[in-house]
């Protein structure tokens, strides 16, 4: 019968549409298999990118590194790991690669890296060929192609609409067959007029009005509700700021603490964002980023006044004009094109122009006009008015890592909002923790719960079990 | 005429038993006034019609659709550049300085916040004050943030400061009027520096220095209320026109002729503390307590804390210093005066007091608040005979609080008018346009005088007659130093760069910049080798530093350490060098030098003092001129705080209220001064004209138990007509101006009291009514009209429902108060209410007993006490309460609406003799009842019962549905009717501050700086109430928790607790078994208000206590 058959094929549908997720799911496993490459990749962000290109063809403050290995080649390979290591002592030791070198760059020293295994000063290496050669770019493609499926959480959405319109064909299917059935009584019972109904005078009919418009409303409130709660809600924000500051090469790579920067978070209620002269601490030295070479780093100095040319702050800053800040830093970018490149040439007056003019947008706005003064971030965590969170009860108190509510932030590029920061996840988190009752005096004034964990009575003590979900916690 | 009654009463309606009083106080929110005013302007006379409501709805619709796909806008997190080490956003730092405002001063810690200030604490460190406030140093910060303040200097024309409308547009640059001002100005010119009482050693050092070059030049210093009297009288008696130290912590017997030393006169903070030690109850048995006896006609606060009221006519308060003068010589052996005679029984007890006073002689003070040279004189006379000085008061540390002098102002307005001043500069505060009785001869005068200049920070009707303003620095943004008695020195620094300097306008300056730059003085002098400043030597790597040091003055600053090097170093031996002695007492605030104390006898001529006081008048009606708590003498006219905060005595707000007596004819009935306001309850009052002085105002008139017969009362300081610019200045035109009313005596000296010429009949009804008397009274009964029967007034509702079910709480514990002969009856009393009281709680069917050992014993449970002997009803809490809370300010209308929004009011009740009757003050806030009413009501459980006894407010949740307010029994709860503070507007529609419409008050970004960014801004529809500061509990836990220790008592202190003067608050963790708030939960004076309703309250009060003779009460 037609019948049998449809409802065969229906099934068969629905099967493969079963199967076909795990198929898509199988999907990850092995990913690049040039571990050594990464490993390198790391180390030399690390250590060397400070004062290496990281496009190992032009110098920076150290020489290129692209063929590095060639020029050694006259060496054992012992001499080049001794003179990453210690080429200073290799200097004095009259080593004719090293004295030539030295001739070349003095005064300029290398640091020292005693900790470098050989293997690890080969994964460098090995990265340094890679970048040199191009041949990075296919295999850091492929890894990071391999990274996104891992992360791709697998979406079940078309699934389920499959699943409706097969569950709605079999509706249309059964109602057919039971108006069929109805049809074939009645002419069995002999009722002439019988017919049978149509597919049309199904789907017209009042119940499944009825139904159509119950589901419609169900969905529409359902769908109405939850994006009432989430009004306001900002998950997953990443705009983009007025500097792309990287958390992952500060965080991440170089492993600055967090509470480095933000050194609100342990003392008070703000985290902060850091002032321009925290920045300067370490950008005083390191004026060329390993990412965005002058780009970037100029705002800071823009911002705070600070001529990295001759690495004095400027007198009188906040009176100068913007063709005199403009002047400043547009010598010191092409100071350092042209020592990257040896000259200006047409392709480094369009970067002169273009670092300048991202100074500009970046530092000013219709509110600010001048260059000089704060950096103007785009706030990512937003609370409302009428809740008070505190990150020093959090971080200092609490002990938690950063990273429990702003997720792996030394991961990002660019940093965004883990959390949903709604009540439910406040709350929820509330009646999970624990409180670090025994190591904190404080909370010996909760005598009945110590007696009550001396006794066995009490495994813990959860932040809800000392009115951590009360209104006035957060509210008020 | 005894009339005795024993329980507490509120007002005259209240004793009589209006049936329209019982009607408008069963509800908590009265509705009449509401309806009246929005059917006046017209907003409730169209009917809405169902195809508006669609209309509405439809728009709503699209609004809302439109509101919430409108994308989340982009917030900006604006780092610093430089960041200060010692700020960290979100952490507050607190500075060390002084309030100063003419003769007012107080030692206080700034609390900053991102580098603005935000809230006053009192400075512990001073032993003046000793960590108490005033409601006048609490509104203080609010003024920084005036919209009214000026951005620089200015010319004046014609009355009208010259700035363009576009305010945008920078004005005059400093160089530009320093020329024109230079330019007036010649080395012989005459010059006289007009200012209010000058504490500042620095300042006067500039005027000195300002004199080296303009030779010719006097300091007139005079004080709006002034006490140049006791200046004169010290001179006259012991030869150093100074104010004692007085000690009222060393009296036993305290008698005060219409002295507010509680609340106004000379050091109302300093006074308050010392007057509260000596009358603490810390026990029962062999309580000791000192007495206080006012004369005065006109209830004052201090005459409401007074254990005995004397009511003399203001005319006669010569004849009574003269008829103790006499009573005390002759029991100490000292010559009789003749002066004016006293008659009747009033002579009769000032014998009695003199007796008192006799017996506890060198433990006895008299002081007098009177502007009469032989007055004073004699009241000298009279602590001398009783060996006062010495212990009392003495010349050790004395007062430099008041200086001003009345003749020297009189001289300068003669030489004014007869054309021999050539230059006046008006220093900030002063306003002697305003102030003085003779103001309408000073505006003429002023024409005549070639070149005037005023410091303020603000317009004024002196500023309106100037040729420029230069305006000075807040006291917040500046650099100073006070000496507000001998010896004892405190630093003012800024704790905020000047605010209209640093939005590129020139900006406000100093005014002993001012002057020395006038004066050509070598600013360099102080500049240079200044190698021990260690902000000059990191300003080389970094820009930043020297420009803010230049903002905060960096000239004066110098100036002033100078100063301190050469003459204040050498008079301490505690510090080696300077930086470290400077650095010292730049972290305390103050510096006590040592001293020699210097004394000497008394010589004053009493015959001829007795001469010279004020005759009795024979006229029938006397007033009396006063200055208020907030008011002062007009200067504090521009704060809304200070407006709003109702007058301790009187319960009034925005404005001065002719005060008239209260008649009592022996039965239910009660008399007012020419039958006027017999609706004082409903909210009406009349207003009638008087004429004084041959001056006509029309004055809204307050009834007031305990004035005299015969006498009326009004407060000075109001009526200004000049506190800003058109549609900011919230201060203009409330009230009206009495100073014309003052004059002159014989010896020059300013009088406050005249006789009246005439009162008219009823002329107008007051509209607006804010007094605060019959707003959220509480527990008070009645009798009912229908039934005759006792019942509680704000109950009656319930009552009627519940056929007297609540009968039994007609006696309700509010107030307990009895005299200190008594005590232990008192004591009885209480234990027997209370036991009372828990019995009937016992039958209930909430478990409290199982909630309170579940969950309230462990951790904390928050808890307070407040003694009512020690509260002096001064409004220092309330107003810190208003500060620390965000709590908006509403105005006149909503107030005259019952719509004020203060979380804590002062209740004030009176009892005793209806004529003359005792006073108790009793702050009410939230009780945070473990059983709240409130809490079982709310639909949407927004407000609940935390596991630390806090009864929590949660706004957000809040649908303003009212009941809990409602069911509140202490009515401490306040519903947002409007957007007060605006939070509900979008920025896009902020109201325009360039266009000169009035804008809501605190709409404007500047005053919002005040607001503390810890405490939610409550927008509309929106119950709130006391949080016990919840905010500082969390801040005290939390620190205490990163410093991995227990909280300790008096960790976590609420603002009303820091702010109170005399300590009568305390608060602390009921827990907590050790501390001061455990010591004064054992006190047996202890009760609960309204116990008996097992609301399960934290909040104790401990019975007012009075020292009453009861012979003088005969």
């Amino acid at each position: 019968m037609t019948y049998k058959q449809l409802i065969s094929r229906v099934l068969f549908l629905l099967a493969m549409a079963v199967f076909a997720l795990p198929a898509m799911a199988q999907e990850e496993g092995d990913g690049g298999g040039a571990v050594n490459i990464d490993e390198g990749k790391t180390l030399f962000r690390n250590y060397c990118a400070t004062c290496h290109n990281k496009n190992m063809k032009d110098d920076l403050t150290g020489p290129a590194l692209g063929g590095v290995e060639e020029r050694w080649a006259d060496y054992p390979q012992e001499d080049l790991y001794k003179w990453i290591r210690q080429s200073q002592a290799m200097i004095n030791e009259g080593h004719p690669r090293a004295v030539e070198l030295w001739e070349d760059w003095k005064p300029t020293v290398m640091n020292n890296f005693l900790n470098l295994s050989d293997s690890e000063i080969d994964n460098i290496l090995a990265y340094i060929e890679a970048v040199y050669t191009g041949a990075d770019k296919k295999n850091v493609a492929g890894g990071e192609a391999a990274v996104a499926v891992v992360e791709e959480k697998p979406n079940n959405t078309p699934l389920f609409i499959a699943l409706a319109v097969i569950l709605a064909i079999l509706a249309v299917v059964l109602a057919r067959i039971v108006s069929n059935l109805n049809y074939m009584l009645q002419v069995r019972e002999g009722n002439s007029d019988a017919r049978r109904t149509s597919l049309v005078e199904i789907l017209t009919s009042k119940g499944l009005i009825a139904f159509v418009i119950f589901a419609l409303v169900v969905l529409g409130g359902y769908t109405t509700v939850n994006n009432a709660i989430m009004l306001g809600r900002q998950q997953g924000y990443a705009p983009e700021q007025p500097i792309k500051f990287s958390h992952q090469t500060h965080a991440g790579i170089q492993k600055i603490d967090c509470q480095y920067c933000h050194d609100g978070a342990r003392r008070s209620k703000h985290s902060v964002i850091p002032a321009a002269n925290t920045c300067m601490n370490c950008h005083r030295a390191i004026k060329v980023g390993s990412q965005y070479g002058t780009a970037e780093l100029t705002k800071i100095y823009a911002s705070i006044g600070y001529d990295p040319s001759s690495d004095t702050y400027l007198d009188n800053y906040e009176e100068m004009n913007q063709d005199d800040i403009e002047k400043v830093y547009k010598k010191w970018i092409a100071d350092t094109y042209v020592k990257e490149n040896g000259s200006i040439d047409s392709k480094g007056e369009e970067l002169i122009e273009e670092q300048w003019e991202g100074i500009v947008s970046s530092l000013t706005n219709p509110h600010k006009k001048k260059i000089q003064g704060p950096i103007e971030w785009v706030r990512i965590h937003n609370l409302p008015d009428h809740v008070y969170f505190n990150h020093a009860q959090h971080v200092t108190v609490g002990q938690l890592e950063c990273q429990t509510c702003h997720g792996p932030m030394e991961e990002w590029e660019v940093a965004k909002q883990h959390s949903p920061l709604s009540m439910g996840w406040c709350i929820n988190c509330h009646r999970q923790t624990e409180v670090q009752f025994d190591d904190n005096e404080y909370y010996k004034s909760y005598t009945r719960y110590h007696e009550e964990i001396a006794s066995g009575e009490r495994e813990k003590v959860t932040v809800e079990d000392i009115g951590g979900l009360e209104c006035q916690k957060c509210h008020y | 005429m005894k009339n005795k009654n024993n329980g507490v009463w509120i007002g005259v309606d209240q004793l009589q038993n209006d049936p329209s009083y019982l009607e408008t106080n069963k509800n908590e929110f009265t509705e009449l006034p509401v309806v009246d005013t929005l059917s006046k302007q017209g907003a409730m006379d169209t009917e809405a019609s169902r195809r508006d409501f669609l209309k509405y709805l439809g728009f709503g619709l699209g609004a809302a659709t439109l509101a919430a796909s409108c994308e989340i806008p982009v917030k900006r997190a604006v780092p610093y550049v430089v960041k200060p080490d010692e700020i960290v956003p979100g952490v507050a730092t607190y500075y060390a300085s002084s309030f100063v405002q003419g003769g007012d001063y107080c030692p206080v810690l700034v609390k900053t916040r991102e580098g603005r200030p935000i809230k006053i604490e009192g400075n512990t460190l001073s032993n003046i004050t000793k960590g108490g406030t005033s409601a006048r140093a609490q509104a203080s910060v609010l003024s920084l943030y005036d919209t009214n303040r000026l951005d620089g200097p200015y010319r004046v024309k014609e009355g009208k400061i010259q700035r363009s409308a576009d305010r945008n547009e920078r004005g005059p640059s400093w160089e530009e009027i320093d020329g024109e001002i230079m330019g007036k100005l010649t080395a012989g010119s005459s010059i006289r520096i007009v200012a209010n009482t000058i504490m500042s050693p620095t300042t006067k050092k500039a005027i000195e220095d300002f004199k080296a070059a303009y030779p010719n030049t006097e300091v007139v210093m005079y004080d709006p209320v002034s006490s140049s009297a006791i200046l004169e009288a010290n001179e006259a008696s012991f030869g150093q026109a100074v104010i004692p130290a007085y000690h009222f912590d060393k009296a036993d017997v305290i008698v005060s002729f219409d002295a507010d030393f509680l609340g106004t006169w000379i050091s109302p903070t300093e006074f308050a503390n010392q007057y509260a030690t000596n009358r603490r109850i810390k026990k029962v048995k062999g309580a000791k307590m000192s007495r206080h006896i006012q004369v005065e006609s006109h209830m004052s606060l201090t005459g409401s804390n007074a254990d005995n009221r004397i009511m003399v006519k203001p005319s006669e308060q010569g004849a009574a210093i003269v008829a103790l003068y006499n009573a005390v010589a002759a029991k100490t052996g000292g010559a009789r005066v003749s002066g004016p005679n006293l008659e009747g029984a009033t002579a009769g007890k000032i014998q009695k007091v003199a007796d008192e006073l006799v017996s506890n002689r060198g433990k006895s003070l008299v002081v007098s608040g009177s502007n009469n040279k032989g007055e004073q004189i004699l009241i000298n006379a009279i602590n001398n005979m009783l060996g006062n000085y010495g212990s009392t008061l003495d010349f050790n540390a004395a007062s430099m609080q008041r200086q001003g002098m009345d003749k020297p102002v009189q001289d300068l307005v003669k030489a004014m008018s007869a054309g021999r001043v050539d230059a006046l500069f008006v220093m900030d505060g002063a306003n002697p346009a305003f102030d003085l009785p003779n103001a309408s001869q000073f505006r003429e005068a002023a024409s005549k005088v070639g070149l005037k200049v005023s410091f303020s920070m603000v317009p004024n009707e002196t500023v309106a007659l100037c040729d420029y303003i230069t305006p000075t620095h807040h006291y917040l943004e500046s650099w100073g130093d006070v000496e507000p008695k001998r010896g004892h020195y405190s630093l003012i620094q800024p704790t905020i760069a000047p605010i209209f300097n640093t939005v590129g306008r020139p900006g406000s300056r100093q005014t002993e910049e001012s002057l020395l730059r006038w004066a050509k003085y070598d600013m360099m002098s102080v500049m240079g080798g200044s190698s021990t400043d260690s902000v000059a030597v990191t300003a080389k790597s970094n820009p930043y530093y020297e420009k803010s040091k230049e903002d905060v003055g960096a000239f004066i600053f110098n100036y002033m350490k100078k100063h301190w090097q050469e003459n204040l170093f050498p008079k301490q031996s505690g510090f080696a060098t300077f930086k470290m002695f400077w650095d010292s007492v730049l972290h305390d605030g103050v510096f006590v030098a040592e001293d020699t104390a210097e004394a000497s006898a008394f010589a004053g001529d009493v015959n001829a003092a007795a001469r010279m006081v004020r005759k009795p008048s024979n006229a029938e009606l006397e007033i009396s001129l006063f200055e208020t708590v907030n008011m002062g003498g007009g200067v504090y006219s521009n704060n809304p705080w200070l407006l709003e905060m109702p007058d301790p005595v009187n319960r009034c707000t925005w404005g001065n209220y002719l005060a008239i007596p209260v008649g009592w004819d022996g039965g239910n009935e009660f008399t007012s001064f020419m039958g006027l306001n017999p609706d004082e309850s409903k909210g009406k009052a009349d207003i009638v004209d008087v004429t004084v002085n041959g001056t006509a105002q029309r004055c809204t008139v307050v009834r007031q138990f305990g004035q005299m017969q015969g006498t009326l009362a009004i407060a000075l300081g109001y009526g200004r007509t000049e506190t800003g610019m058109l549609g900011r200045a919230i201060g203009n035109n409330v009230g009206v101006d009495v100073f014309p009313w003052t004059s002159y005596d014989e010896n020059g000296n300013v009088q406050y009291y005249a006789t009246v010429d005439s009162v008219s009949e009823k002329v107008a009804e007051e509209d607006r009514f804010a007094c605060v008397q019959y707003h959220h009274s509480m527990g008070l009964t009645g009798e009912d009209p229908e039934t005759g029967e006792e019942i509680n007034v704000d109950e009656k509702t319930v009552m009627t429902i519940g056929e007297g079910f609540q009968g039994g709480l007609v006696n309700r514990s509010i107030i307990y108060q009895g005299s200190l002969s008594e005590l232990e009856d008192l004591s009885h009393h209480i234990e027997e209410k209370r036991t009372e009281a828990q019995k009937l709680n016992s039958h209930t069917l909430y478990p409290y007993d199982e909630y309170k050992e579940q969950v309230y014993d462990q951790g904390h449970h928050w808890s307070m006490h407040i003694d009512l002997n020690a509260c002096i009803g001064c409004g220092a809490c309330q107003v810190a309460c208003i500060a620390e809370n965000n709590v908006p300010v509403v105005g006149k209308t909503e107030v005259a609406r019952h719509h004020e929004m203060t979380w804590l009011r002062i209740d004030r009740y009176f009892y005793g003799d209806y004529e003359n009757p005792n006073v108790v003050y009793q702050p009410m806030m939230c009780q945070h009842c473990d059983n709240a009413p409130c809490e079982n009501v709310c639909p949407v459980a927004a407000t609940n019962h935390s596991s630390e006894g806090l009864n929590q407010m949660t706004y957000n949740r809040c649908i303003g549905t009212r009941y809990c307010a409602n069911n509140c029994p202490y009515k401490v709860r306040r519903f947002n009717w409007l957007d007060y503070t605006t939070a509900d507007l979008f920025g896009a529609n902020e109201y325009d501050l360039n266009g000169e419409e009035a804008i809501p008050f605190g709409a404007d970004n500047l005053t919002r700086m005040v607001l503390n960014p810890d405490v939610t801004v409550r927008s509309r529809g929106v119950i709130e109430k006391c949080s016990f500061c919840v905010q500082r509990i969390q801040e005290g836990k939390l620190t205490a928790k990163r410093e991995q220790r227990k909280l300790r008592d008096q960790d976590v202190k609420t603002a009303c607790q820091t702010a109170c003067p005399t300590g009568a608050i305390v608060f602390g963790d009921d827990n907590d078994k050790e501390g001061i708030l455990a010591e004064r939960l054992e006190n047996p004076l202890n009760y609960l208000v309204l116990e008996e309703i097992n609301t399960q309250s934290a909040v104790r009060y401990q019975a007012r206590v009075n020292n009453k003779n009861e012979e003088l009460d005969a």
